[in-house]
C-alpha cells in the first residue's frame, strides 16, 4: 500500500474549510446532552471543565498536525501501513475501522433516539435508520468535495441555533455560576473526560488531511474551527448552568432542548420540534464523514473499491439498529464508543505521534551517519 | 503513400453531373424529390441554351428578377460563357461548381444554379429568403425595465443583435453544426480573452460530439450537453434577452446561438444565476439587492409552506399558538380528508389551472385562471374540500414560483414540491428535514459545465457573492465572477474608482 495519497488536483479544497469540517463534525448529537453529563461531574463549574476540554482537544490536534506533517500528503491508514508494517498495520488500521463505523451507527441510533422521545414515540428504529443511511450513502458516493460540501452548508447553516439560545438568556440567575472555581481537581478531571463524545470527531482530520490544499496553513484552520467549537460548547454549557435551577440540570437528560422549549414566535411555539428536526442537517456531516473515513479503508487496505466500502459499513448500520432497543442499551453503547473515542482520539494519535516522529528522527539520523562514510 | 487512394474516396461520393441540359434536368430531380417546388427556367439565343434551375418556395422571385435574369437578358453582347456571366451578375455570393450533390445541396438551400449547355461547370448565386417573424418584445421573461428586444428565430438576425451589443474585436463566433440530418446552424459565442479556454472547450466538444439527427432547440440541445440528466434542475441557463446574453458574455460566460432557436444557451449557470434577473442589474443596487432576497425568499417558501402546513397538522398541533389554532381548527373543521390529500389535491388544482391557462389562447387564458382560481377555490371551500387557511398558503406558494426569473426554474421547484408534501405528510418536521438533506446533498453533486453548481456559496467565493447572491454597488464589482475562471479579470481600475479623500 502506498503511503501517500496523492488525490487528483481537482479534488482537494481550501485550507479554510477545515475550519467548517473540524466545527460540523465536532458538534454533533453530543451536545444537547453535554451540559448535563459534565455537570454530573463538575457541577457549577462545568463550563470551565467544558473549556479546558476544548484546550486539551486542541494540543491532541496540534500532536496530530504535527505527526501528519511528517508525510507528504498520508493519511492514517498509510501511517499505520509505514511506521507498522503490512500486518500489524492493517490490523491496526481495521481496528480503527470497526471505531468509525461504530461511531456512524452511534450517532444514527442517538439521533433517532432523540427523535423517539420528542417527537414520534412509535416511529420505528430502522425506518428512520434505513432513511439516514441511505442518505450518507448518497452523499458518500460524490466523494470528498461533496461531504466537505455538506459539512460548510451545514455549519453556515445551523449558526443561528446559536443565536436562538440568547432568548433563554432572559429566564437566567447569574448567581447560579458561583462560586467559580470550587470543584476540586478530581471532579474537574471527570468532568473534562465526559466531554469526550460531544466534541469527538475532530480525529477525521487524520483522514481528510491528504486532501487539504494547503497543506502549510492547516494547523491554523484547524485550530480555528476547534476554537469556535469550543466557545460555542462552552455558552451553550454556561447557559444551561444558569438557565436550570441547581437540581434540575441533573434531571434533564437533554437540557438544549428543554431550554429552546421556551422560545415563543407569534405563530411557532414549543420551537424544540423545529431543532430536533433540524439537528437532522447538524448530523448529517458526521454521519457522511464518519462513513467516508471508514469506507475509505476498503479502497486503502483492502485494495477493494470504496462503493462496496460504503454499502458494506451501511448495512453493517443499518443491522445494529435492530439490536438497540432500550435506553439502557442505547446507554451502554454510548458509554462504550465514548471510552473508545477517548482511547482512539485522544491517547492514540499523542502515542502514534511520538512514534512517528521518533522512526523519522532515526531514520534522519541513520542517513546522516551514512552520509559521511 | 495512400494519396491516391484517399483523393479517389473523395470524388467517389460526388461526380460531375452531365454537360446536357436536359440530363441535367433529370439527375437534379431523380435527386430532389420535391415535384413542383424545383423550377426550371430555360433561355436561348444564337443556339446556345442557358439554365437556371431553383427551389421556388426557397428564392427571393423578386431577386431573381431583377439580379440574375434581368442582367443576362440585357446584355446582348456578352458571350455566354461561365466567366462572362459571372462578371455581370449584381451579387455578392457567387461560386462556381460542376459536382452534381454540391449543386443539388445548393439549390435545397435556396441558390439558384446557372448553368450553360456545353460549359464544363455552373454558378450557384445565392438569392435565398428566409420566412422569419419581426424583432418582437420578449415574451416568456417580461421586464419592467431595460431593453425590451428579443431573439428571433434568425440566426443572422440574432447575431447581429449580439454584434451590434459588443462591438469587442475579440467577440469570436465558431461555426458548428447540429443534428446530423437537419446539419442546422449553431454558433459558439464567446470573448476570447475573457471566457475560460476549458468552458469553451467543454461546450465545443460536446456540441460536436453529438451523434442524432435533430435537435430541436437550444432547450433540448442543453439537456443534451448537461452532465446529469436524471435530476429536475437545469444545469444551462436559456434566455430570450439579448441583454442578459451581454452580461453574461461579458462575465466570461460562454454562448451557444442556434439556428431557427429563439433562445440562447450559456454556461456555466449556477443553481443561483437562475435567480438572477437583468432588472437587479438595471434597479439601483439596493433595490435590486431586496428585489433579489425576496425572490430567493419566495422560492424557499414556495417549496417549504405547504409541507410545513401539512406536517404542523398531520403530527405538530402544538407548534401552532393557541390563538392561530382556534382559527386553524374552525377553518378545517368542515373538511373530512387528512391535511396531505387536501393539500396535494389543491395543489394539483393550481398546476391545474396554470397548465391551462398556458395552453390556452391568452385572452381565454386569463379570464378562466382569474375565475376559475376565485371561483372554483371559494366553491372548494363552501364545500368543505379544503380549509381557507390552505388556499392562501397554496395562493403563496404558487406566487412565489412564479417570480423566479428562469421558467424552467420556476417549474423544478414546483415539482419539488411534491415529494415534499408526501414526506411531510409520512414523517411531519422529520420528513420535510429528510427532504431538505437531500437536496443539499443532491445540489452540491451537480455540476455545471463541470464547474460547482452551488458556487459561488460552495466553494465560498467571496468577491463573486455580489454578483450572484447579493447586489452591491458597481465600485466593488470590480472583479469579473471567479466562477467563470476569466482570463482577464478586471472589469474596470479600482484605483480610479476610489473615493478621495475629503477637500482633495
Amino acid at each position: 500500500m502506498k503511503v501517500d495519497l496523492h488525490p487528483k488536483e481537482s479534488l482537494l479544497f481550501n485550507a479554510f474549510l477545515l475550519v467548517f469540517i473540524i466545527h460540523s463534525v465536532q458538534v454533533g448529537v453530543g451536545i444537547i446532552g453535554l451540559p448535563r453529563i459534565v455537570f454530573l461531574n463538575a457541577k457549577h463549574d462545568a463550563w470551565i471543565a467544558v473549556f479546558l476540554a476544548g484546550v486539551f482537544t486542541a494540543v491532541i490536534l496540534w500532536f496530530m498536525i504535527m505527526m501528519l506533517k511528517q508525510y507528504d500528503s498520508a493519511d492514517l491508514y498509510g501511517i499505520h501501513a509505514d511506521v507498522f508494517g503490512k500486518w500489524l498495520g492493517n490490523f491496526l488500521s481495521f481496528v480503527y475501522m470497526l471505531y468509525l463505523t461504530a461511531c456512524f451507527s452511534v450517532i444514527i441510533l442517538n439521533y433517532i433516539e432523540i427523535v423517539q422521545v420528542w417527537i414520534f414515540p412509535n416511529l420505528p428504529t430502522w425506518q428512520l435508520a434505513l432513511v439516514l443511511i441511505l442518505l450518507a450513502v448518497y452523499a458518500v458516493h460524490g466523494g470528498i468535495r461533496v461531504i466537505v460540501g455538506v459539512s460548510f452548508l451545514s455549519a453556515t447553516g445551523t449558526l443561528w441555533l446559536l443565536l436562538v439560545l440568547c432568548i433563554p438568556l432572559r429566564y437566567t440567575d447569574i448567581t447560579h455560576m458561583f462560586p467559580i472555581m470550587n470543584v476540586d481537581i478530581k471532579h474537574m478531571i471527570k468532568g473534562i473526560k465526559s466531554v469526550t463524545l460531544s466534541i469527538l470527531g475532530f480525529e477525521l482530520l487524520m483522514f481528510v488531511y491528504p486532501f487539504v490544499k494547503e497543506k502549510r496553513r492547516a494547523l491554523f484552520y484547524v485550530q480555528l474551527g476547534n476554537l469556535f467549537t469550543t466557545l460555542a460548547f462552552t455558552l451553550i454549557t454556561l447557559i444551561s448552568i444558569v438557565f436550570f435551577a441547581e437540581d434540575t440540570l441533573s434531571k434533564v437528560i437533554w437540557p438544549v432542548i428543554s431550554m429552546l422549549k421556551i422560545v415563543r414566535l407569534p405563530n411557532l411555539e414549543r420551537f424544540e420540534f423545529l431543532a430536533v428536526s433540524f439537528w437532522m442537517l447538524v448530523i448529517l456531516p458526521n454521519i457522511c464523514l464518519y462513513l467516508w473515513a471508514a469506507s475509505k479503508g476498503f479502497s486503502r487496505i483492502i485494495k477493494r473499491t470504496q462503493k462496496m466500502g460504503i454499502w458494506i459499513i451501511a448495512m453493517i448500520a443499518f443491522g445494529a439498529s435492530f439490536f438497540i432497543k432500550a435506553r439502557y442499551q442505547m446507554n451502554f453503547f454510548t458509554d462504550m464508543i465514548s471510552k473508545a473515542g477517548f482511547y482512539a482520539a485522544y491517547c492514540y494519535p499523542v502515542i502514534l505521534s511520538i512514534i512517528v516522529y521518533l522512526k523519522k528522527w532515526l531514520s534522519r539520523r541513520k542517513q546522516s551517519h551514512a552520509e559521511p562514510s | 503513400m495512400f494519396k491516391w487512394l484517399a483523393g479517389k474516396k473523395s470524388t467517389e461520393g460526388s461526380k460531375p453531373h452531365s454537360l446536357m441540359i436536359d440530363e441535367l434536368k433529370e439527375q437534379i430531380k431523380s435527386q430532389l424529390n420535391v415535384g413542383e417546388d424545383l423550377t426550371f427556367r430555360t433561355l436561348k439565343r444564337d443556339g446556345d441554351k442557358l439554365v437556371f434551375s431553383y427551389m421556388s418556395s426557397l428564392i427571393d422571385t423578386t431577386a431573381l428578377d431583377e439580379f440574375i435574369i434581368t442582367p443576362i437578358q440585357e446584355n446582348t453582347h456578352t458571350k455566354w460563357t461561365c466567366e462572362a456571366i459571372a462578371q455581370i451578375l449584381p451579387i455578392a455570393n457567387l461560386s462556381a461548381q460542376n459536382q452534381l450533390d454540391k449543386v443539388v445541396e445548393g439549390i435545397n438551400v435556396g441558390k439558384v444554379y446557372i448553368y450553360i449547355e456545353g460549359q464544363p461547370y455552373g454558378i450557384l448565386g445565392d438569392v435565398s429568403k428566409t420566412v422569419e417573424r419581426g424583432v418582437e418584445k420578449a415574451e416568456t421573461e417580461s421586464l419592467v425595465y431595460g431593453p425590451k428586444i428579443a431573439f428571433t428565430e434568425s440566426l443572422i438576425g440574432n447575431m447581429n443583435i449580439l454584434r451590434h451589443n459588443i462591438k469587442d474585436i475579440n467577440l469570436c463566433m465558431e461555426d458548428l453544426t447540429v443534428g446530423t440530418r437537419t446539419k442546422t446552424k449553431a454558433k459558439l459565442v464567446y470573448i476570447k480573452d475573457i471566457a475560460d479556454e476549458e468552458n469553451v472547450n467543454v461546450f465545443r466538444e460536446k456540441i460536436s460530439q453529438l451523434e442524432i439527427d435533430y435537435v430541436a432547440g437550444t432547450t433540448v440541445l442543453g439537456q443534451l450537453i448537461e452532465n446529469n440528466s436524471w435530476t429536475v434542475f437545469p444545469q444551462l441557463v436559456t434566455t430570450e434577452l439579448p441583454d442578459r446574453v451581454t452580461i453574461a458574455l461579458m462575465h466570461g460566460k460562454v454562448v451557444v446561438l442556434m439556428d431557427r432557436s429563439p433562445d440562447v444557451l450559456y454556461g456555466p449557470s449556477p443553481f443561483f444565476s437562475f435567480f438572477e434577473s437583468t432588472e437587479d442589474v438595471y434597479m439601483r443596487w439596493n433595490m435590486g439587492l431586496a428585489l433579489r432576497f425576496l425572490r430567493l425568499l419566495a422560492a424557499f417558501l414556495s417549496v417549504l409552506l405547504t409541507p410545513a402546513y401539512v406536517a404542523v397538522l398531520t403530527f405538530h398541533y402544538e407548534v401552532i399558538p393557541s390563538p392561530l389554532l382556534v382559527s386553524l381548527g374552525q377553518s378545517r373543521a368542515n373538511v373530512p380528508f387528512p391535511p396531505m390529500f387536501e393539500a396535494l389535491l389543491l395543489e394539483f388544482f393550481i398546476e391545474l389551472l396554470r397548465e391551462a391557462g398556458a395552453r390556452l389562447p391568452t385572452k381565454v387564458g386569463q379570464t378562466m385562471g382569474i375565475v376559475g382560481g376565485i371561483v372554483i377555490g371559494q366553491a372548494a371551500v363552501n364545500a368543505g374540500f379544503t380549509s381557507n387557511i390552505l388556499i392562501i398558503i397554496i395562493a403563496l406558494s404558487a406566487l412565489g414560483s412564479f417570480t423566479t426569473p428562469s421558467y424552467i426554474m420556476g417549474t423544478a421547484i414546483r415539482m419539488i414540491r411534491f415529494p415534499i408534501i408526501l414526506l411531510a405528510g409520512f414523517w411531519g418536521g422529520i420528513g420535510i428535514m429528510i427532504a431538505f438533506c437531500f437536496f443539499i446533498i443532491h445540489l452540491l453533486k451537480l455540476d455545471t459545465l463541470g464547474g460547482s453548481y452551488l458556487s459561488p456559496v460552495y466553494p465560498l467565493r467571496w468577491k463573486d457573492l455580489g454578483y450572484s447572491f447579493f447586489r452591491v454597488p458597481t465600485q466593488y464589482l470590480s472583479k469579473r465572477p471567479l466562477t467563470n475562471h476569466p482570463i482577464d479579470a478586471q472589469r474596470f481600475s479600482v484605483q480610479k474608482a476610489k473615493k478621495k479623500d475629503v477637500d482633495e
